[in-house]
């Protein structure tokens, strides 16, 4: 960027403030390694102080060796660059706590002088450094532009100057250009799977128009997909080529022929489908052609036959739902929309009364309050509500935990809207209206609202609003039964999943971990039965009826353990090449994984339908550690291949078994 | 600590102290902290070698612990605190297989019986005298005035109290008037008393090994029981040699073979150098620390090799600067004491901050609002560290501190 400022040097710095960084510095470095954490306070106050003064990012980068060596991060979460997620950054900024803040700064300045090659460590190379910078960029544009955020509004100022320069110094080493094909790639990762929630990619996508605008990269060399991206938000038709706004697009539309609305639907549709995003002037669109042209609605939806048909048998339906949902703010459900007609699932008798149930359901005051809070005064909650309603049926899969700790209930709802749409509809009514959802749990019924002391939890962060309805009844109810199998021997998911998810989750249920110890047991008879129950070649050819509940262990991409994940198994079937694949759903929104050993996670080009993620099902069985199944639908266990079993064994004793066995 | 030299000795430390803690891991040799109980979740956790002792009043428990780490094959004993002198002492006369070493370190403990001590080694003390109660104290105050021609009405002189075991500054009072002799308690008699030396007060440190001072620290103090630093300024280095000689003295008069010793002086206006007090024991006030800050070796590793009897000619004499000479500037510290009666915050005064000497401070925010009245000197919120290149400059800095408000 020309305006960027020269690179920062400790030139003007008190000196005073380095002699003190310096002695701070020294003296973590003179610490014992048990004793690190009394030195570090001390450290990072100083850094704070030289960091908020001008010049000091660039002073902390010519220390920051010295300082990872003294013992900076020793004990913190940034102990180890290897493991540190680029998506977590920019939460960590968020939060404006003056440790974190620092220690996240100068995590940063380390990964740069690892891509610099100025610092050799032993965890990873200069271009995992690289790329994971141009990574932290991609997802904290905002600091590069200067756009005022929520952030940086809530940061002193000094701290905002310090992160921009800090994000500046970054740049210009990794090269606006590369920063640039890496968000761009990135968004497309993301899209690749379609999520619910796409307020960050929005954002993203906004700031990179804003910068192609200015002109500060060429065009010719970087911005693959760009184009697309943008004009699929800002410009998608003809008539809003030149990004009019809302108003002046309405006052448009009226004007156009026959064959100039055709276009718009077609053109709206397509951009639509072609990414996953949808413009704020496709929700103008529709609720003009709802009310003059219905005949053109299922074009701008971009519906096949089965959409179509459904959009007819149940027209009157569809448009109170678009009447009552669809606003410039809640367009994205249009996506939602689309794709509930496609899936036919308004042939489910069920599911229509409980639509027209949601269409007039009156919030209780603390979930229309959680829905202000979380989506704005504007439209009003129901409708944000029912938008969400709309997406989660339309898009099972896109459900996403945001960055909470809550796999475990989005993975429920996406399950529910996937197999078990009526029942979903009926916890979002008891949540939504009675503010209480009760499920029973071995005969005892729990209430979550009885629950409320004792569990409750800071609000949600971007999610979607049928999970910010839902999730904190079912993260009760989930904690709940945990409490209830306490004392049982053994993984409590096994009498909790079926419980909590419905009849369809098979009571056979086998995990490979010695609860207790942690070691492993039976790896070959776990491989054998997993293979038995959903490998085709073994049982049967039978493919997965429901979407099952699994634990898988994650690994990082250098095979490490890192924790346990809920995930929910959806297919088991050949990929175009033959290979068979694991298909599943990974609340976590992020799926395409580097699981280490050359195991990664793919979510599209196998074979994934959107929302899936896939490994070939070795590699899954590897990472595996719980599933369920009905011993009554397996095939002979005995027929599995023993050199697939082999297979999989070392895969696992070479990763998140290492330390697992006796 | 997994690497050691066996070849070193294996040191128990009595008393919790991190610093010494952190300085054992870092050192050669194989070591174990001998502390009260409520350390042993710390110790556990940080994987700490850790024995759990309670140092009450010595007793014939003493024996039992002086054979409890001769089994486990502990070479030495090493006092961080003076409640945990004569329980070296005692330990050490077992491990070192020398009945005497017991009977020192009582002498050590007892500032009363120092002091005779002292005074039979040809040391020169201030008037002293033992009190066992109130009544004791004035009538010492008494009679220290009157020996200076003080006629009724005139402002007394002071007098000194010190409780006979606590360390330092604990249980030091000033006593000027009756009121003051109401408000020492109970539980700090018997004590000390001893005539006000007007003067320049100053401590040392001396490190010794075979009966000879292997390094001699200075330390000024600027106010006692506020501030000190070192080395000490080039007025008072002046008397080196005298300081030297004066903790000759010292070490024959208490038959001193090892260890490491940390007297506090007088140099009255004639230039007569006055004894104090000696403690068998790491100062009070973070002087090792300043130490390492001026003169890069640890001084608890330094003690440690005086105590341990593994220890070689040529190890120490690899370990210790030159005194004065290979000194970086000057370090010192000064102890923060809120000035308010009611503080809410912690709050590092523009002029402390922005001085180009001062280095970091540990101090934290308030606990409670209320502070407790200062009854005797010691027990500081915190200290503020300083660093620089001129003597003077430092000594006017920590004493501007005291005029300072750090808790608002």
């Amino acid at each position: 960027m020309s305006q960027a400022s020269p690179s920062p040097s400790s030139a003007g710095l008190d000196a005073s403030l380095l002699k003190r960084l310096d002695s701070a510095i020294r003296r973590l470095d003179n610490t014992s390694d048990k004793l690190k954490l009394r030195q570090q306070q001390p450290l990072l106050q100083q850094v704070e102080r030289v960091l908020l003064s001008p010049g000091g990012v660039g002073a902390c980068l010519e220390r920051i060796v010295a300082m990872d060596k003294a013992g900076v991060f020793a004990g913190t979460d940034w102990d180890h660059p290897a493991h540190l997620k680029a998506g977590l950054v920019r939460r960590t900024l968020e939060s404006a706590d003056g440790s974190a803040l620092v220690l996240e700064a100068l995590s940063e300045l380390r990964f740069l002088a690892i891509a610099r090659g100025q610092y050799e460590h032993a965890e990873i190379a200069a271009d995992h450094a690289r790329h994971f910078l141009s990574q932290v960029l991609g997802l904290n544009l905002e600091w590069l532009f200067g756009t005022e955020t929520e952030v940086s509004r809530r940061l002193s100022g000094d701290w905002a100057a310090a992160l921009k320069s800090l994000f500046e110094t970054i740049a210009e080493d990794i090269g606006y250009g590369h920063i640039f094909d890496a968000v761009i790639s990135e968004i497309w990762r993301i899209l690749a799977q379609r999520p619910i929630q796409t307020d960050r990619i929005k954002a993203m996508v906004a700031e990179l128009s804003v910068w192609s605008k200015a002109g500060s990269i060429e065009p010719s060399s970087s911005g693959w997909g760009a184009d697309r991206l943008t004009s699929a938000l800002f410009a998608p038709t003809n008539e809003c080529r030149e990004d009019p706004g809302a108003e002046a697009y309405a006052a448009k539309l009226p004007t156009l022929d026959d064959n100039a609305l055709t276009q718009e639907a077609a053109g709206m549709a397509r951009a639509m489908h072609d990414t996953g995003l949808v413009s704020a002037y496709h929700a103008v669109l529709l609720r003009y052609l709802m009310n003059d042209r219905p005949d053109l609605v299922a074009e701008c939806l971009g519906l096949t036959a089965t959409g179509r048909e459904n959009y007819m048998a149940y027209r009157s339906l569809i448009h109170a739902l678009m009447d009552k949902a669809i606003h410039v703010e809640t367009a994205q459900a249009i996506y939602g929309l689309a794709l509930l007609l496609e899936r036919g699932l308004l042939h489910l008798p069920p599911t229509v009364p409980a639509l027209w149930r949601q269409c007039t359901l009156k919030l209780a005051p603390a979930a229309r309050q959680r829905l202000v809070e979380t989506f704005g005064p504007a439209p009003e909650p129901e409708a944000h509500l029912l938008a969400g309603v709309i997406s989660v049926l339309g898009q099972p899969l896109g459900v996403g935990q945001g960055n909470n700790p809550t796999c475990q209930a989005a993975r429920a709802i996406a399950m529910w809207a996937y197999t078990d749409p009526d029942y979903l509809l009926q916890l979002v009514a008891w949540a939504a209206r009675d503010n209480e959802v009760h499920m029973p749990f071995e005969g005892t019924t729990i209430s979550s609202g009885a629950l409320w002391a004792g569990l409750a939890q800071g609000a949600l962060l971007d999610v979607d609003p049928v999970s910010a309805i839902l999730v904190p009844h079912l993260d009760r109810i989930y904690m709940e039964m945990g409490r209830m199998c306490a004392g049982r021997e053994g993984d409590p998911h096994r009498w909790i999943n079926p419980e909590m998810h419905g009849w369809w989750v098979a009571r056979g249920f086998d995990i490979v971990v010695d609860v207790p110890t942690g070691q492993l047991v039976d790896i070959d008879g776990f491989v054998r039965r997993f293979y038995a129950a959903f490998h085709p070649d073994y049982n049967g050819n039978q493919p997965v009826i429901h979407p099952s509940p699994a634990g898988i262990a994650v690994t990082d991409s250098a095979a490490r353990f890192v924790g346990w994940h809920a995930i929910a198994i959806i297919r088991v079937a050949r990929d175009p090449s033959g290979d068979v694949r694991v298909y599943f759903f990974n609340p976590n929104n992020d799926s395409g994984q580097d699981w280490g050993d050359g195991v990664i996670v793919s979510t599209a080009g196998n074979g994934e339908f959107y929302g899936e993620s896939s490994v070939p099902i070795a590699d899954f069985a590897s990472r595996l550690y719980i599933f369920h199944c009905d011993p009554m639908e397996q095939g002979p266990e005995d027929a599995v291949d023993g050199a697939d079993i082999d297979k999989v064994r070392n895969q696992i004793v070479s990763s998140w078994g290492r330390d697992r066995t006796g | 600590m997994t690497d050691y030299n066996p070849d070193k000795g294996y040191i128990a430390l009595l008393g919790w102290s991190l610093n010494a803690i952190d300085a054992m891991e870092k050192f050669d040799r194989r070591y174990l902290i001998v502390a009260p109980s409520w350390a042993k979740e710390y110790a556990e956790a940080h994987d700490i070698p850790f024995l759990a002792w309670d140092f009450e009043r010595l007793n014939e428990k003493s024996f039992e612990i002086a054979q409890t780490l001769k089994e486990m094959g502990i070479d030495v004993a090493v006092p961080l605190f003076e409640e945990t002198v004569e329980w070296a002492g005692a330990i050490n006369s077992v491990l070192l297989d020398n009945p005497r070493l017991l009977g020192q370190s009582m002498l050590l403990r007892d500032k009363s019986l120092m002091k005779r001590r002292a005074q039979l080694g040809g040391i020169r003390v201030g008037i002293f005298e033992e009190a066992h109660d109130r009544a004791d104290v004035v009538r010492f105050l008494k009679r220290v005035n009157q020996t200076l021609l003080k006629l009724d009405g005139d402002t007394n002189d002071p007098i000194h109290f010190k409780a006979f075991d606590l360390a330092g500054c604990m249980g030091h009072r000033v006593v000027r008037t009756a009121d003051d002799v109401d408000a020492i308690p109970d539980e700090d008699f018997p004590a000390l008393m001893e005539s006000h030396l007007d003067g320049w007060e100053f401590a040392a440190e001396a490190w010794i090994h075979n009966g000879k001072v292997r390094f001699l620290n200075i330390s000024e103090y600027v106010r006692l029981g506020y501030s000190v630093f070192v080395p000490a300024s080039p007025d008072l280095e002046k008397l080196r040699d005298k300081v030297q000689a004066e903790i000759e003295k010292l070490i024959k008069a208490f038959d001193i073979k090892f260890g490491f010793i940390h007297p506090e002086y007088f140099i009255a206006p004639d230039d007569v150098m006055y004894f104090g007090e000696v403690a068998y024991r790491p100062p009070g006030f973070k002087v090792f620390e300043l130490l390492e800050r001026v003169y890069g070796f640890n001084a608890y590793q330094g003690m440690v090799m005086m105590f341990d009897p593994k220890t070689t000619e040529e190890e120490i004499e690899a370990f210790f600067p030159t005194p004065v000479e290979d000194a970086d500037g000057y370090a010192g510290c000064f102890g923060v004491y809120p000035r308010n009666r009611v503080v809410s915050k912690l709050s590092i005064p523009e002029e402390t901050e922005n001085h180009p000497y001062f280095e970091w401070h540990e101090l934290s925010e308030p606990m409670e609002q209320k502070v407790a009245k200062r009854s005797a000197f010691g027990n500081h919120w915190g200290l503020v560290y300083f660093h620089g290149e001129d003597a003077e400059t430092l000594r006017d800095l920590l004493k501007e501190q005291e005029e300072l408000d750090f808790y608002v």
